[in-house]
């Protein structure tokens, strides 16, 4: 991280007045979608915000009746309908002239499985949103059950020898959509993140960010450890970070060293992945195959793994 | 839910005193912490006794932190009542950050009530007169005994083991129910918890109860809803640690021998500029041109960045710093002026000189050679430290009041009457002679000592014609190659008797002397010198790397195999002896001071008269220390600390994953063909202060906003030059601290 | 004003048009709409207006119409929507989220059976599907009728003792797909009857969140509040008559439609065209000379019972006619409206028209015939129209 970007950035007079996801909320310590909503509110700073969040832990997060957690108003909507309720609030904010960004935050599970008919159409139809899914991997609001972005070898609760199946490529599906923009986040890269969000946050027509939401809670991690596990799954290439511009031009932002060392650490670190056995030999080749891709995607003539 | 009902008592029952029927235990909690769990628990204990027993949680989403209640109720009889409990019999919180009025609610005459608080009985005064109260500091024993993790322990079997003990039961009671639900391990922390309770009887049979609250808060309409109130749940006891800011020494500053606080003048010159990083240096030491310039920089070999990509240029850095300076050092009023003398002009004289005079002290400052500097005059090349340099920070400390003599070599009688007529004396007079190669033609002529050789060149232009060949591994085995290449010499070897890493010099400083044309011969010792009245050649016996000595590195051993080089000059750079020849009659020097008959005297010893360790740095170090010394001698009330040591952060404490690679600048060099031609200082510095960005700053905030950034409760502000942390809102996740990225910060438990 | 022949689809779409357009100098129109028959054609038409400070979004399912609907209405915007039968039952969790919010929505249903069997033809069961949920539900008996209450639909959501949303129902085909001679009103007059649509509680620029968790007490109240709502409803609607007379010079029918019942001895209760079925029936045979009359539920929720009980006094014969079953049960209108009825009087359920049967003159005919001489009602029966 460069430290004189982070610097200024917060608590500053071009800051928001206050932070975006307040103190006293009833997040988890060290949940990851606190850190984004907080990155997103340095993001956005004066711009104006709307909310609107589909079932979830942020719904949850979002106050008892008549408490507000976030400084920006908010609509908790139905699980799968995050983005039409979306469409409905951005085409009037639209149709009245007002700059007002509506933000679509949902988790994996309102993306990834209940939501997506109603995102691939929203995103389809090209409306003014910025769809935000923070995705921890698991329904972590009821408990941790799987979900489709649930990796394979982590257990979850209805699934206790853990899940065979691969993880969904939520990003490749929505840049399938040639959405004006389509884009991985780093927790981990405040740095690439910040400048993501704030490029998504002005652009105009449907922009699509995921972002690797540690769940300690349901991960059984340190709560301390959120970005070191984020860091982990980028260095590794478990997690690419990459932008994709109208389902075209793919851009990686971040080089993985594919170091096996650091994606043991990352499952080491996660007592979700300690049952199945998963290891990073295990899931090297699927990685190696996935960035292969990636590089003919990104007309990067680099081969995908040093060494390889 | 949960009910089970057995027919009838086991035999075996014991039954607590005093119990009624049905018995309704409330529990409240966070999310988290096993607040239903710990119910359930309960139950489990008194369904061991036989008794029937229905035990349910009040559910709200899944998450750590919301306020949680958990129920269970015991009878003889089947239990039918399936609704909350209001009335409770005992009532144990496991978050005294909870209590308040919902809490305690319906708790009556008599009541248990049990608290995890590490405010002990003591911190609730006359509390809860009607309850008989409980207090334990269950968090801290279920954190030593390792049940939860750092930041969320769980404390419902902890807290089980006070309430046992309330109940007036045995402790094996609760051992059968952990051993019937396999949590052995927590039996450990009950016992403990058991012992430790602090409990009281009701105090007061009159007092008042807390009557059930009515939820009857006002509920405003959905379509009148549109004000803007902000979330205020506490943190309370769900979170046990919260993060602080602490120092920890940055390795640089501990490698220093000068003391100076490198962090410190690096980050200044970061912040408020070349004028703002010299006040801090000056604050160590007077010769900062000086050490920008020769110092073999151990700082730099403890540097952090090492591991990274390539140890901060700290000493060109300081170089920077001295050169782009002109803040001069402001000379202070001493409360009670003394009068010391200083005897030797080098740089521990030099250093100590300034620091008594910066402090508003009147110094007398005695020089054998005509000029201030010694060894920084006269043993270093100009073309390493121009002489206008030295001159400059030498003026700067005359510019403070020092009176210099340069008139001549002191004896020990001169001493004697110093001492008497000044407060203090303090003798810096640096090494004694040089060591001697005493090996077959050592006498020969064109064999010279090394330091002689820079002494001359230094005084008037010197011819050197041949090959030379200069002995030792040290800075002045350096110089006097690259003098010597600069005088005219056809080549240069230099042989060393350990391996090239070995070689104490300053590394850059090897590298330019090669590139000039210098050939290191390692692994060689000169066996003996042959020549017809004057050198001719030097028979080189190869060296071998024996067992490791004290110091780490390998013992030399001199092999049988030898080779000749022809040289028309040899240059010994050996080192030089400590020897103290101006010690008055019936003086000794004892830990660096000077005693007469058993009775310490006001005069000390500082630099390499004192300590033979042989750098300016030390030097500098030692006359600053000396100083102090002197004065705290002279007055207590003004004695100043230097700062404790402490562990230096490692350079796995770092997190590099925050820093940009970036490769050290390095000095600019005039090219090497082209300073071989003169004298002129061949190293150029830094072309700007940038490298100071590199710095890690180990273990000292830079206010870099990384913690406040990270920070996923936005609890962290900035305040009063440092940042706040809202304890009342911190939930202890330790991210902060995980994230620093320098290592500024570290966890603390909350309220200690 | 003009009279143009139009389909009660295209009727409804048209009085979406002029609302929205109203909503011009408000925070415009916003509705979200996906096809499905017999509503399709009232979607399609809407598409084809232009809608000053308005948008139609054509959206992937039933359930999105019903969310970009609600994201617009929680924006402040005046939204519509329209669907049928499965439609509806697709649609239903937002259309519940909609009352909960107290969004004032405006839906039409075309009412279809809700399959399977797979049937494309008239059944009330689709509406009543969401009788509990907070929404106010009018149904209607010709196309005029569509097109004013749709008009209506509007300022009575808005009204702000009222606030929330209101289904209008048409019969699917018998309406959507009959084209009647229907008044049109100018903008002007439209503009008159439905001054800028104002939400209270809408989404602004300060923190405010619409939909969070409740405690057990808050939920009670909520609803409660919601239920005082509905209660004040039928009061309100009287209102809203009395200026859509004022503005268009012409009367919205009754919350309850009665027709020759002053004298009658018996009635017979329905909802929708039946209810224009029945009032020949009556006729029919108060030529016979039996003094018969019709009460059409035009409002089911609220339920005006005070009106039914009024109507119902002292009439000891009544034949409820539902147009849908609640299987296991019998009639949803009769087990509404039959405790209304005075002590002893005999209150009989006919099942006719499900699944789209055609009810004629003489299926009600019949029913009278089975009911006067009733001395006790029997369980409903069903009286095969098909």
């Amino acid at each position: 991280m460069n430290e004189p970007l982070l610097g200024g950035m917060a608590q500053t007079a071009l800051d928001r007045p206050g932070p975006l996801l307040r103190r006293g909320n009833t997040n988890c310590g060290g949940c990851g979608m606190s850190n984004l909503l907080q990155m997103l509110g340095h993001a956005a700073a004066d711009r104006s915000l709307q909310l609107m969040v589909p079932a979830s832990c942020a719904a949850v997060c979002g106050g008892i009746f008549p408490f507000s957690t976030f400084d920006a108003p908010t609509l908790m909507t139905t699980f799968a309908a995050g983005s039409s309720f979306a469409s409905g609030a951005a085409t009037v904010a639209r149709l009245n002239g007002e700059d007002t960004r509506v933000v679509c935050l949902a988790g994996d599970g309102g993306t990834y499985d209940i939501g997506i008919g109603s995102l691939s159409a929203a995103a389809e139809r090209n409306e003014d949103v910025l769809y935000l899914c923070y995705d921890n991997e698991i329904y972590g609001n009821t408990g941790g059950q799987r979900s489709s972005a649930t990796p394979s070898g982590a257990v979850a609760s209805n699934l206790p020898r853990g899940k065979a199946e691969p993880k969904k490529d939520v990003l490749a599906i929505m840049a399938a959509h040639h959405v004006p923009y389509a884009a991985s986040l780093s927790l981990a890269h405040a740095d690439d993140t910040i400048r993501k969000l704030r490029y998504a946050l002005d652009l105009s027509g449907f922009r699509f960010l995921v972002v690797l939401s540690p769940c300690p809670t349901g991960w059984k991690s340190e709560p301390a450890l959120g970005m070191e596990l984020v860091r982990l799954a980028v260095r590794s290439g478990l997690y690419p970070v990459l932008e994709i511009f109208d389902g075209k031009r793919t851009v990686i932002n971040i080089e993985p060293d594919f170091s096996d060392e650091a994606l043991d650490m990352y499952l080491s670190l996660q007592r979700r992945f300690q049952r199945s056995g998963v290891n990073a030999a295990a899931l090297r080749p699927e990685l190696d195959r996935l960035w292969q891709d990636l590089r003919a995607r990104s007309g990067r003539i680099v081969p995908a793994r040093r060494g390889v | 839910m949960h009910q089970q009902s057995q027919a009838g008592l086991a035999e075996t029952a014991v039954l607590p005193a005093g119990l009624r029927f049905p018995l309704e235990v409330r529990v409240h909690g966070r999310g988290g912490q096993g607040g239903v769990t710990c119910a359930k628990l309960i139950a489990t204990l008194y369904s061991q006794m036989g008794l029937s027993v229905q035990t349910f949680g009040d559910y709200g989403s899944e998450r750590t932190g919301a306020p949680v209640a958990a129920y269970t109720r015991v009878d003889r009889t089947t239990i039918a009542n399936r609704n909350k409990i209001y009335h409770p019999d005992h009532l144990l919180v496991l978050d005294d950050g909870l209590l308040g009025a919902q809490v305690l609610s319906g708790a009556g005459q008599g009541a248990l009530l049990l608290l995890n608080s590490r405010r002990g009985m003591a911190g609730f005064g006359e509390r809860f007169p009607h309850c008989r109260l409980g207090v334990v500091d269950a968090t801290s024993i279920a954190r030593e005994h390792g049940i939860g993790s750092a930041s969320l322990v769980i404390v419902n079997t902890t807290l089980l083991g006070a309430y046992v003990r309330m109940l007036g039961l045995p402790l094996d009671v609760l051992e059968r129910a952990y051993a019937s639900l396999g949590l052995e391990e927590d039996f450990a922390a009950a016992r403990h918890a058991f012992d430790a309770v602090e409990t009281r009887e009701v105090a007061d049979a009159e007092a008042e109860a807390v009557e059930a609250v009515a939820p009857s808060a006002p509920v405003a309409p959905l379509t009148g809803h549109f004000a803007d109130t902000p979330p205020n749940l506490l943190t309370g006891a769900w979170s046990t640690q919260t993060p602080i800011y602490r120092t920890q020494a940055a390795p640089c500053n501990l490698a220093c021998p000068a003391g100076n606080d490198v962090v410190g003048f690096i980050q200044a010159l970061k912040s408020g500029g070349a004028d703002a990083a010299l006040g801090i240096l000056l604050g160590t030491q007077p010769l900062p041109s000086v050490c920008g310039r020769v110092c073999p920089a151990p700082c730099m070999h403890a540097c952090n960045r090492k591991s990274f990509d390539g140890a901060v240029n700290i000493r060109s850095l300081e170089r920077w710093i001295a050169d782009h300076a002109t803040l001069p050092p402001e000379r202070r009023k001493a409360e009670r002026p003394r009068r010391v003398a200083v005897v030797g002009g080098g740089p521990a004289g030099l250093s100590a000189a300034y620091h008594l005079a910066v402090r508003g002290h009147e110094v007398s400052l005695f020089e054998a050679a005509p000029a201030l500097g010694g060894v920084l005059r006269n043993g270093i090349p100009v073309f390493r430290l121009p002489r206008d340099v030295l001159q400059a920070d030498i003026d700067r400390i005359l510019a403070l009041g020092v009176q210099a003599h340069c008139d001549g070599r002191l004896g020990g009688e001169e001493v004697r009457r110093l001492a008497e007529t000044h407060d203090a004396v303090i003798v810096c007079t640096g090494f004694g002679g040089e060591n001697a190669l005493a090996v077959p033609g050592g006498e020969l002529a064109g064999v010279e000592q090394g330091l002689a050789f820079l002494a001359r060149a230094a005084r008037a232009p010197e011819t050197v014609a041949g090959h030379v060949l200069v002995v030792g591994g040290g800075n002045t085995a350096i110089d006097c190659a690259r003098t010597a290449l600069r005088c005219g010499a056809a080549s240069v070897k230099l042989v060393y008797r350990r391996a090239r890493e070995d070689m104490p010099a300053i590394g850059e400083e090897i590298e330019e002397a090669e590139a000039e044309g210098l050939r290191v011969l390692a692994h060689r010792q000169p066996v003996a010198f042959t020549g017809e009245g004057a050198v001719a050649a030097a028979v080189l016996a190869e060296v071998e790397a024996g067992a490791p000595d004290a110091s780490g590195r390998r013992r030399p051993v001199v092999s049988g195999r030898t080779t000749t080089a022809p040289c028309d000059k040899v240059l010994l750079a050996l080192g030089q002896r400590q020897e103290l020849d101006l010690l008055p009659e019936g003086w000794e020097m004892r830990g660096a001071r000077a005693w007469r008959d058993g009775t310490a005297l006001a005069v000390w010893f500082a630099g390499d008269c004192a300590t033979g360790e042989g750098t300016v740095a030390h030097a500098i170090g030692n006359g600053r220390r000396a100083a102090l010394a002197a004065l705290a001698n002279l007055s207590a009330a003004t004695a100043e600390a230097e700062p404790e040591p402490g562990v230096p952060v490692a350079p796995a404490e770092i997190r590099f994953s925050h820093f940009d690679v970036m490769p050290p600048h390095r000095d600019r060099q005039v090219a090497p063909l082209a300073r071989r031609e003169n004298f002129a200082e061949s190293n150029q510095g830094l072309g700007g202060p940038e490298e100071a960005d590199r710095c890690f700053s180990c273990g000292h905030c830079t206010l870099c906003d990384t913690c406040l950034f990270y920070c996923p409760d936005a609890v962290i502000h900035r305040a009063e030059g440092g940042y706040r942390v809202d304890e009342d809102y911190c939930k202890g996740c330790g991210m902060c601290v995980a994230e620093c990225p320098r290592n500024a910060m570290e966890m603390r438990e909350k309220g200690s | 004003m003009t009279v143009q022949l139009l389909s009660a689809n295209h009727a409804a779409a048209l009085a979406a048009t002029l609302a929205g357009r109203a909503n011009r100098t408000g925070r415009g129109f916003c509705s979200g709409v996906y096809p499905i028959t017999p509503s399709t054609e009232c979607a399609e038409y809407l598409c084809l207006q232009e809608i000053e400070k308005g948008r139609v979004v054509r959206v992937e399912s039933e359930h999105s119409a019903m969310g970009v609907c609600i994201g617009a209405s929680a924006s402040g915007a005046r939204a519509f929507t329209v669907t049928a039968s499965n439609g509806l039952a697709y649609m239903a969790e937002n259309c519940i989220v909609a009352a909960s919010l107290r969004l004032p929505i405006v839906l039409v249903v075309a009412n279809r059976t809700i399959g399977p069997p797979w049937n494309l033809w008239t059944d009330h069961g689709d509406a009543l599907l969401l009788r509990d949920a907070g929404i106010i539900q009018l149904f209607c008996a010709d196309n005029q009728e569509v097109f004013d209450s749709v008009l209506a639909a509007f300022r009575l959501a808005e009204d702000a003792a009222v606030m929330m949303p209101v289904m209008v129902c048409m019969d699917g085909f018998i309406l959507s797909h009959a084209s009647a001679p229907t008044e049109i009103p100018s903008q002007e007059q439209v503009d008159r009857f439905l001054p800028p649509a104002v939400v209270p509680h809408r989404l602004g620029q300060g923190s405010h969140t619409l939909g969070q968790i409740e405690v057990p007490h808050q939920t009670e109240v909520h609803r409660l509040q919601h239920h005082a709502a509905m209660l004040g409803v039928p009061e309100r609607y009287a209102a809203v008559q009395e200026a859509f007379a004022a503005v268009f010079g012409r009367r919205m029918p009754d919350a309850l439609d009665t027709y020759r019942t002053e004298d009658a001895d018996a009635l017979v209760v329905s909802m929708g065209t039946i209810g224009a079925t029945a009032e020949r029936a009556v006729d029919i045979l108060r030529a016979r000379g039996q003094r018969v009359g019709a009460v059409r539920v035009r409002m089911f929720r609220p339920l005006p019972a005070e009106a039914l009980r009024r109507v119902f006094a002292g009439r000891w014969r009544i034949a409820v006619i539902d147009r849908d079953v609640s299987l296991g049960f019998g009639g949803v209108l009769w087990g509404e409206v039959r405790a209304l009825a005075d002590t002893g009087a005999v209150v009989q359920n006919y099942l006719a028209g499900l699944g789209g049967g055609d009810v004629r003159p003489e299926h009600i005919i019949g029913m009278l015939d089975d009911l006067l001489p009733r001395r006790e009602a029997g369980v409903p029966e069903l009286v095969e129209a098909g």
